[in-house]
């Protein structure tokens, strides 16, 4: 059936009003069975008259006994199924570490002390020819370390950056909502690449006098997913402990990563990884629900690990003259494809409205029974979400989603102009893409979000909230002072 | 003062500090005749300051941020743009600083010493370990024509040491750019931000090119043939007191500070030769011209002009009132003369000639920030945070030597003056009875001169 000349009909506006109406029907198919009912019904009752509803009601013989039977089973029913619900979890407020404007790394600058750095001539053109495709802007910021010729990873400076950013993001967090210290029950930090002893969780205990009894964890390791992987452990314990707050530090401290070796694989992240830091304050308390900004309504973890392919796909090793660095390999595109294929067949029946699933399900039965050359149907999850927050890994990573999801320029433009502002900061780059669409005004009430992220492993999770309340503008984060001049025009290659 | 003695500066670390707004990208400042003759000079200032609450390392770096956000020429880099020419050669050339928000070298040091016992111990070499400065290699494109050092003393005082290449800006816009910061330290209002017009000393529509001064050391550069004998220079400051100034102004007659001081030193340098002897001076024509330029103009806008035929011998008084008198006959006109003829002569002509020393070889004297904003840069909100002491030094001045006259820390009309001199000259200088007669502090003398 889907032959040449589908495609004509399908560019044409009356089939696009006989879909619309065709997602109305299957959508409010419910609704839609119950009015005839309701009109029976009711013309029914107007018909009979209100004596003959008073002798029906008495011909029932329903004494006390049957009453309160029949109420108590009600109110046992209502009961089992309110305490095996889920308990919600609130999205409270998030804070985003603003960098100092001193921590600025221009092109040039960039360029100039990879030259003075790096004699490999090579290296130095392979660096200015990502930087130049990276998508990144004037703005992005490394930690003070990096800045030093030559920079100077040590023990004491990778302490001092994730002093600043995760201390800078907290400070927030407490001045937006007023949270106490002594109020956060559980502590989540995922941090992937730095693991010290003790451990950055423990770290924040310290400077804030959290309480002896808090229930801490430290994630590393986990790569750029890992923020949702905290947000997924966060929910998970919300559900065991009743009326708690968790604080989830969503982090990447780069001082260490610098990679002073040729490897051409391991210096792209030297080009494109930069500072960056998120506090998440979510909580299950009822009283909560009124003020908080969004509620998780799931999250969804995909692994391909079980494939060498995809497990050897980000790799820490240590190149042929001993400098350790995180190798890239180059199908990192298809193999982030396949794990985001997984992720969302798995998402799709979850979030998709009845009318996509439909066509989803109609068009793999025919498939498999009728003719198995009709293309298969892709969902269009931009019914399903009216944000999207997809990780700022890189150009490619954005391009692709953008044409497998098939998604506008304005549903990626958080992404990018994220990756603009702020280059790849790993986890916490999903924070900031919510803030901008935040800042920008966009985020109403009832507005579901759905932010995607990719990690080594190779990981592909999900989460989806819902928006409880309109968030005004101006927002106060990162984004405050420069949203006015966003969007920007982002070039394909930027000369230097 | 011994030989072999310690290196009491260690430089801790190097970065690159850059502006906090980004520049707008492909602003360029084309630098004019005046700024390309001055290739062969490097300034070197060092400011000290006063342990103070504010004055750490990173308070001063994120201000230093916040200040070159209003320098894109500082943060840019030189560049060779190929000029087109009326004859259509193509070859030739012209420098340009494409302001492409490098930013500029960050040097941080540590010395071990108290400042107290810095002045009163240091000599000139080592003052120049406080002013870290890299030479201009084969790529330009890389390298930082600025270069500020951070050196914290052991009892907390700060010296901000400040690198340039003289073709980037003369000595008032050096100053004008650590005053700038100090005012952006005390999150006040620059008072002179800076001026950046470079075509403000583009030649007249009927330039009349004619400098005899300039056509003379081009002469004698060219005329060279063998490397200049290296004479090693060395430096010393001596720093007058209000009260000896005005005593030496009694002695000079009516004259000005500066007349007084270049003629004092000029006759004590030549002698015991006093017979008719000829002296360069420099001054700075910013608001000497009659459309002047603001102080925070950003570029070089000195002249050099000389003293002829002189006799030493006729006395402090004559002397002085003979500067006088050619320095008041300077005009405008004499200054446009000389930039046009630069222009025609600039590198990168087909009609270039060898770059020539503009300070030296012969004995030049320079009037420098005659208007006192060296001393005027406080980095605190109390007027108490004044410098301690402010070093001025340009490099490549080998020949007869040069001599700075400057305002000193003390008010009123208290002179501080920096010789660069061949080595025997500045010890004889150092001695010398008539100098010490007006009771100057000298500091940063070479070692193993006895303090007079």
């Amino acid at each position: 059936m889907p032959t040449a000349p589908l495609p004509q009909f399908t560019s044409s506006v009356k089939l696009k009003y006989v879909k619309l109406g065709y997602q109305y029907l299957v959508n409010n198919f419910v609704t839609l069975l119950l009015l005839p009912v309701m009109a029976a019904v009711s013309l029914e009752l107007v018909h009979r008259g209100p004596g003959e509803m008073v002798k029906l009601w008495e011909s029932l013989h329903v004494d006390l006994i049957h009453v309160l039977c029949y109420l108590f089973a009600v109110v046992f029913a209502s009961t089992v199924y309110f305490m095996s619900r889920p308990r919600p979890v609130y999205l409270v407020d998030y804070a985003c570490f603003k960098p100092p404007a001193t921590c600025r790394v221009p092109f040039s600058t960039f360029m100039e002390h990879a030259r003075l750095i790096y004699p490999n001539e090579k290296s130095v053109r392979f660096q200015m020819r990502i930087l130049e495709r990276s998508g990144l802007g004037e703005e992005t910021c490394l930690p003070p370390a990096n800045h030093y010729l030559p920079p100077k990873p040590t023990m004491e400076a990778s302490r001092a950056e994730a002093q600043l950013v995760i201390f800078s993001a907290i400070d927030d967090l407490v001045q937006k909502t007023g949270l106490k210290p002594k109020d956060i029950d559980i502590l989540i930090v995922n941090c992937s690449l730095f693991s010290p002893t003790p451990s950055l969780s423990a770290m924040i205990i310290n400077k804030y006098k959290l309480r002896s009894n808090i229930r801490s964890f430290n994630l590393s390791g986990m790569g750029c997913s890992a923020g949702l992987i905290s947000i997924d452990l966060a929910r998970d314990l919300l559900q065991a402990h009743p009326s708690s707050k968790a604080l989830v530090i969503s982090t990447e401290i780069i001082t260490p990563n610098f990679y002073p070796g040729n490897e051409r694989a391991m210096l792209l992240p030297n080009c494109l990884f930069r500072m960056g830091a998120a506090a998440i304050l979510l909580s299950n308390r009822r009283r909560d629900a009124r003020r908080a900004k969004y509620r998780l309504v799931h999250v969804l973890r995909t692994h391909k690990g079980a494939e060498d392919r995809a497990y050897r796909c980000v790799y820490e090793e240590e190149d042929s003259e001993g400098y350790s660095g995180i190798n890239l390999s180059k199908d990192l595109m298809s193999i982030a494809g396949d794990a985001l294929k997984s992720n969302i067949t798995t998402l799709g029946p979850l979030v998709l409205p009845m009318s996509e699933q439909l066509l989803f399900f109609l068009t793999l039965v025919g498939r498999k029974l009728i003719n198995p050359k009709w293309k298969p149907y892709i969902p269009d999850f931009k019914q399903a979400f009216e944000h999207f927050c997809i990780h700022a890994g890189g150009r490619a990573v954005i391009d692709e989603l953008q044409k497998n999801l098939d998604l506008s320029a304005q549903h990626v433009e958080a992404s990018r102009m994220t990756l603009h502002r702020f280059g790849n900061t790993s986890s916490s780059s999903l924070w900031y893409e919510l803030n901008y669409i935040e800042s920008k005004g966009r985020m109403r009430r009832g507005d579901r979000v759905w932010q995607i992220a990719f990690g080594s492993g190779f990981k592909c999770n999900s989460a989806v909230w819902k928006c409880m309340r309109t968030v005004k503008t101006p927002v106060d984060g990162p984004w405050s002072d420069c949203i006015h001049r966003y969007p920007v025009h982002i070039p394909e290659v930027v000369k230097l | 003062m011994t030989a072999g003695r310690e290196r009491r500066v260690t430089l801790c670390a190097k970065t690159t500090a850059v502006s906090a707004i980004p520049v707008r990208p492909g602003k360029t400042h084309p630098l004019s005749a005046l700024d390309h003759a001055m290739a062969r000079h490097f300034l070197r200032l060092v400011f000290y300051f006063r342990a103070a609450p504010t004055l750490t390392k990173s308070r001063l770096m994120n201000s230093l941020s916040e200040v070159l956000s209003y320098y894109p020429a500082v943060t840019g880099r030189l560049h060779r743009e190929p000029v087109e020419d009326a004859a259509g050669g193509g070859s030739e050339w012209r420098w340009v600083v494409k302001c492409n928000d490098a930013g500029l070298r960050l040097v941080e040091a540590r010395a071990h010493t108290t400042l107290d016992e810095w002045l009163a111990s240091a000599t000139d070499g080592e003052e120049m370990d406080l002013a870290h400065s890299e030479p201009m290699g084969h790529d330009t494109s890389i390298w930082s024509p600025y270069c500020v050092q951070l050196t914290e003393f052991d009892d907390g005082a700060v010296a901000i040491g400040l690198s340039s290449a003289h073709i980037n800006a003369d000595l008032t816009s050096a100053i004008l750019i650590v005053r700038a910061w100090s005012d952006a330290h005390r999150r006040a209002c620059i008072v002179f931000p800076p001026f950046l017009h470079a075509p403000a000393l583009d030649p007249r529509p009927n330039p009349n090119p004619n400098s005899a001064l300039f056509s003379s050391k081009s002469a004698a550069a060219a005329a060279s043939t063998e490397p200049a004998a290296t004479t090693k220079m060395s430096s010393a400051t001596f720093v007058f007191s209000d009260a000896s100034v005005k005593s030496l102004l009694s002695d000079a007659g009516d004259a000005s500070p500066f007349d007084a001081l270049a003629a004092l030193f000029w006759t004590r340098i030549a002698a015991p030769e006093l017979g008719a002897a000829d002296l360069t001076l420099g001054i700075d024509m910013r608001k000497r011209m009659h459309a002047p330029l603001p102080y925070a103009f950003y570029g070089n806008a000195f002249h050099f002009y000389r003293v002829r035929g002189v006799d030493l011998g006729a006395g402090l008084s004559r002397v002085a009132a003979e500067i006088r008198r050619v320095g008041e006959g300077v005009r405008e006109e004499d200054f446009w003369e000389a930039v046009e003829w630069l222009h025609e002569r600039r590198p990168g002509r087909r009609e270039a000639e060898p770059a020539f020393q503009v300070y030296g070889p012969e004995l030049t004297c320079v009037e420098v920030d005659r208007d006192a904003f060296a001393y005027g840069t406080p980095f605190e909100d109390n007027d108490g945070c004044r410098p301690a002491h402010v070093t001025c030094r340009v490099d490549g001045t080998e020949g007869a030597g040069l001599v700075l006259v400057m305002p000193a820390a003390a008010e009123g009309a208290a002179r501080q003056v920096v010789v660069t001199l061949p080595d025997d000259v500045v010890a004889k200088v150092c001695r010398d009875a008539a100098i010490a007669k007006y009771e100057p502090t000298v500091l940063f003398a070479p070692a193993g001169v006895k303090k007079g």
